[in-house]
């Protein structure tokens, strides 16, 4: 009974400090700014703008150009912002952990929570721009919610791991930075995998992302449900690296310390 | 002379027993992922380096315990173990209280915020709850000697004597069961520094325990009742603080 809620404090204190840490974050980057939070949109509506111009005549296929890459730049901002942030967290939160005894996990978790409230403001404004290019709201909408979970689960798992590696090689970091922009084109962000000459497209589904990008889209995009097959990829996906991230995390965390 | 041994009937706070202490470190030469992938199945990668090694300490309750050590002899990493900041690999230690570290002054605080808001983004880091932490804000603040108006300001526009001042108010700002010092009190100017002596008598008196490392022998003689000396990664002596002072002299 004792030990229940003794528990219980040390959880509800675990949840202060993820909240605490996540506010901070989301406060500070723009703290200074006179434009704030509108700054994050800038990136992916120039996007917008260069892709709409460059590649609507490019794929005239693709119906509502616009819309459909869209619904691919949102969630790509997502991925690869809060992939580097959660990665840095912990790099980043040195001087507190080796001077606090914090558990370390609060770091990762509060960049994940951080950039998923950055997510929802982004949507908010998007979503009226979305309105413009004649997004339609239906009942099927609504799993978008289940489906950004899905992928931020995947996006915390993949992160973790990135995370723990780079606290021992910062090497990792640089890298993924590298290979961020290369994946964006690897994954049909900006144009249909139909476009993918059929006898590769495996390769193209052996890339996650290209499931992720998929699911979001059919449910923003298609206005229709994703297929079972879909969902039981992604969430299998999200399980797995969730896991993984996890027991990374968990044998590498004994050996930040020196080498933060 | 202070009275050395266990009395009995003393209330145990800190107990270390047989705690070994290793940190896992690439080995020399290689920094980065290059050398890393080079060195695969030339030779190991990864080294252990012990750094303590058996370590057996009882502190009591209200006791003002000191630590002193050459430089590199495992002070801070005996503290942080003790604060659980760094797991042992081996032994066990035994809280009975909770424990403020106070190892490095102004970690976690955020220059972009202001100090209201780092008061309380530090308190939580600390392990405050809520509740706690709006209870002991005025307490901090008056402590701080700092205005209303300097509190509303971002912490970077702060002088370093102001930043050393709210540093140590939030650590020290409700009193912990168990206190540890790293060699932190020489901050802000001689009014505060004396003030903060009086802080840590008080935090001393109200029946909290403290770990104290500090290379002034006229300090640990002036506050602490006990004392012990590392050396190399093991406790070479635990004593009164004049026997410990003076063996710690002979080790130059």
């Amino acid at each position: 009974m004792k030990d229940e809620k003794i528990r219980l404090k040390k959880t509800k204190g675990y949840l202060e400090l993820v909240t605490a840490v996540a506010i901070k974050n989301v406060s500070l980057r723009y703290k200074n700014s006179v434009f704030g939070f509108l700054w994050s949109l800038l990136t992916p509506l120039i996007y917008l703008l260069i892709f709409s111009f460059i590649f609507s005549h490019a794929f005239p296929d693709i119906e509502n150009y616009p819309l459909f890459v869209l619904t691919g730049i949102i969630f790509w901002s997502f991925f690869s912002g809060s992939t580097i942030q959660i990665m840095n967290s912990v790099v980043e939160s040195a001087g507190v952990l080796k001077s606090l005894n914090v558990p370390v996990i609060i770091f990762p978790l509060s960049a994940l929570i951080a950039a998923l409230i950055n997510l929802g403001f982004s949507l908010c404004v998007f979503v009226l721009i979305m309105f413009f290019f004649g997004f339609q709201v239906s009942p099927a909408t609504l799993v978008i919610f289940p489906a950004i979970l899905l992928f931020s689960v995947f996006t915390f798992g993949l992160s973790l791991i990135l995370c723990s590696f780079n606290v021992y090689f910062r090497d990792v970091g640089i890298l993924w930075n590298t290979l961020t922009p290369a994946l964006f084109y690897f994954t049909p962000v900006a144009y249909s995998y139909q476009l993918i000459p059929e006898q590769y497209q495996w390769i193209a589904r052996l890339n996650p992302l290209f499931h992720y990008i998929g699911l979001v889209r059919e449910i923003l995009y298609y206005n229709r449900l994703p297929s079972l097959k879909l969902i039981i990829i992604t969430t299998t996906m999200s399980l797995v690296l969730l896991g993984a991230g996890l027991f990374l995390f968990n044998k590498l965390r004994r050996g930040f310390f020196p080498n933060l | 002379m202070q009275q050395q041994n266990s009395a009995p009937d003393r209330e145990v706070m800190i107990e270390a027993t047989n705690v070994d202490v290793s940190f896992i470190i690439q080995h020399q030469g290689i920094r980065n992922m290059k050398d890393f992938i080079f060195s695969l199945g030339f030779k190991k990668p990864f080294e252990k380096k012990d750094v303590l090694r058996d370590i057996n300490l009882t502190i009591y309750k209200g006791e003002c315990f000191g630590l002193m050590g050459k430089n590199g002899s495992g002070k801070s990493t005996l503290l942080r173990a003790i604060a659980g900041i760094i797991p042992h690999h081996r032994g066990t230690i035994k809280l009975h209280g909770r424990i403020a570290p106070l190892l490095a002054l102004g970690v976690g605080l955020e220059p972009e915020m202001t100090g209201i808001e780092n008061i309380k983004l530090c308190s939580t880091l600390m392990g405050r709850s809520k509740k706690e932490i709006n209870a002991s804000m005025d307490q901090i603040i008056s402590f701080s000697e700092l205005s209303m108006n300097d509190m509303e300001m971002q912490v970077k526009r702060y002088s370093s004597g102001m930043l050393s001042r709210l540093a140590f108010s939030i650590a020290v700002g409700d009193i912990p069961e168990i206190l540890i010092v790293d060699e932190a009190l020489a901050v802000g100017d001689i009014g505060f520094q004396a003030k903060c002596a009086t802080r840590i008598n008080e935090i001393r008196q109200s029946g909290s325990t403290i770990v104290y490392v500090s290379h002034n022998f006229n300090e640990i003689k002036r506050i602490c009742n006990r004392a012990a000396c590392l050396s190399k990664g093991s406790v070479a002596m635990v004593g009164g603080v004049e026997e410990v002072a003076n063996f710690y002299k002979s080790l130059f």
